[in-house]
């Protein structure tokens, strides 16, 4: 056999094993990977709604405890009416409602953003007030370590809660990330709407200014009912 | 034949002290900064880290009267890439929180100069069990430093080890505060290149 079809076989040889054990280890884990990613998932849409919190660790069973019992996960179509899992139609938006008996008392809407080098997933939690945050979280991102990777830092995270996606005057503007401490750089009207922006990471707050605009319009019908106190118990908003 | 004199003992002996990878050989640095922070990532790194090398050492030393020479390196890399991607492949599906903290740096395995370097330089001239031994030698060679530092980082940097609160309340409330630095890769830089300073100083004598 020539030296060039050696190296050849070999390397084919070599490919096939590779790929094969590559390919059992990964379907012989995806079920316990996507487990998995379904709990952070739940781990941190309880975070932004304030239920659990990072510091005390949790047994994996008792976050999907907690999940199911205080959060029901539903589905709100165009006019703002909100609607079970079986009646969705695929354009519905994702919103999760933590409820206490039958009163809402919060809700969570998922935020799927650009940032500056990828995706930027996470989670955003409303007061019943359709009005105040509650809680933030990011889940997953590309951005640069240090920089804008600050982002899934609770010192980044926490600058959201009791922020006001509304003006003085009630009309909607979202909430937006300044270039810098929002004392210094923000006037005062518009202080409860901006959140202190990360240094060396301009442009990843520009893109997640952009984003939650974008998102908080779309999910602006039911926030709006619930300012109008029209969404207090589950019943009342579907 | 003495026991220092065997082949076996010296690969173990000059993982761990004479030729360190890090402290002596500087190499694997990259994350070595990154995953101190804490001594929980710094030990699951080790392991993966171990297991890359030990096993790639193993297959390539089994391979390597067949593999041809003029695509060794490519074989050697397709052999260490495997065994990162499995590695992070049962570090997401067992240890999700720690694989999400370490990120990239289990993938950046691959390109660890230590692994790559044992595969060429021990693992091609040497018969399987010894480089497999040579592996775990240089494996925990690596690790003992990145435990060392992580030891440092954590207690000063966090006043914890393994996550548990080990600087009492009292002293916090006296005045003690973290040392912020550690927390930060400079912190690391720092405390890798007083692990070099200690070994260098001590090899001396």
């Amino acid at each position: 056999m020539s030296k060039a079809l050696k190296s050849f076989s070999f390397a084919i040889i070599m490919g096939i094993v590779c790929s094969l054990l590559l390919t059992t280890a990964s379907t012989g884990l995806r079920r316990y990977q996507q487990r998995n990613i379904r709990i952070d998932r739940q781990k941190n849409i309880l975070q932004a709604a304030g239920l659990w919190d990072d510091s005390q660790p949790a047994a994996v069973g008792d976050i999907e405890n907690l999940f199911d019992e205080s959060l029901q996960t539903l589905f709100l179509d165009h006019t703002g009416r909100i609607v079970s899992e079986t009646d969705r139609k695929p354009e519905d938006l994702p919103i999760w409602l933590y409820t206490e008996g039958d009163l809402v008392k919060a809700y969570v809407v998922p935020i799927d953003t650009s940032g500056l080098w990828g995706k930027i997933h996470g989670y955003l939690a409303f007061e019943a007030d359709g009005v105040t945050v509650r809680g933030f979280t990011v889940f997953k991102h590309s951005e640069t370590p240090g920089l804008g990777g600050e982002i899934e830092k609770r010192w980044f995270q926490k600058n959201f809660v009791g922020k006001k996606v509304v003006n003085a005057e009630g009309d909607f503007v979202s909430i937006g990330v300044a270039k810098g401490v929002v004392e210094k750089m923000v006037p005062e009207e518009k202080q409860e709407n901006y959140v202190d922006g990360i240094s060396g990471a301009t442009l990843t707050g520009k893109y997640l200014t952009e984003g939650l605009a974008d998102i908080l319009r779309d999910y602006e019908p039911v926030a709006i009912k619930f300012r109008r106190n029209q969404c207090g118990k589950v019943t009342l908003c579907q | 034949m003495k026991l220092t004199r065997t082949p076996s003992y010296k690969a173990i002996s000059g993982a761990l002290w004479d030729s360190n990878p890090i402290s002596k050989q500087i190499l694997g640095i990259c994350s070595a900064l990154a995953v101190t922070v804490q001594l929980k990532t710094a030990l699951v790194m080790s392991l993966a880290l171990i297991f890359v090398v030990a096993f790639s050492n193993l297959s390539i030393s089994v391979l390597r009267n067949q593999i041809p020479r003029n695509i060794r390196i490519i074989v050697e890399v397709a052999v260490i890439a495997t065994l990162v991607i499995l590695a992070d492949e049962f570090l997401k599906a067992f240890m999700y929180d720690v694989s999400k903290q370490l990120s990239v740096f289990v993938g950046l395995i691959i390109t660890n100069c230590i692994v790559m370097g044992r595969a060429e330089t021990f693992a091609m001239a040497n018969p399987p069990g010894r480089s497999f031994v040579d592996g775990i030698a240089n494996g925990i060679g690596y690790g003992s430093i990145l435990m060392g530092v992580a030891f440092f980082r954590e207690l000063l940097g966090s006043g914890k080890l393994f996550g548990f609160q080990v600087i009492p309340q009292s002293f916090y409330q006296s005045g003690y505060e973290n040392m912020g630095l550690m927390v930060l890769a400079p912190g690391a830089f720092i405390m890798i290149g007083l692990f070099v300073w200690l070994e260098h100083t001590l090899l001396k004598d």
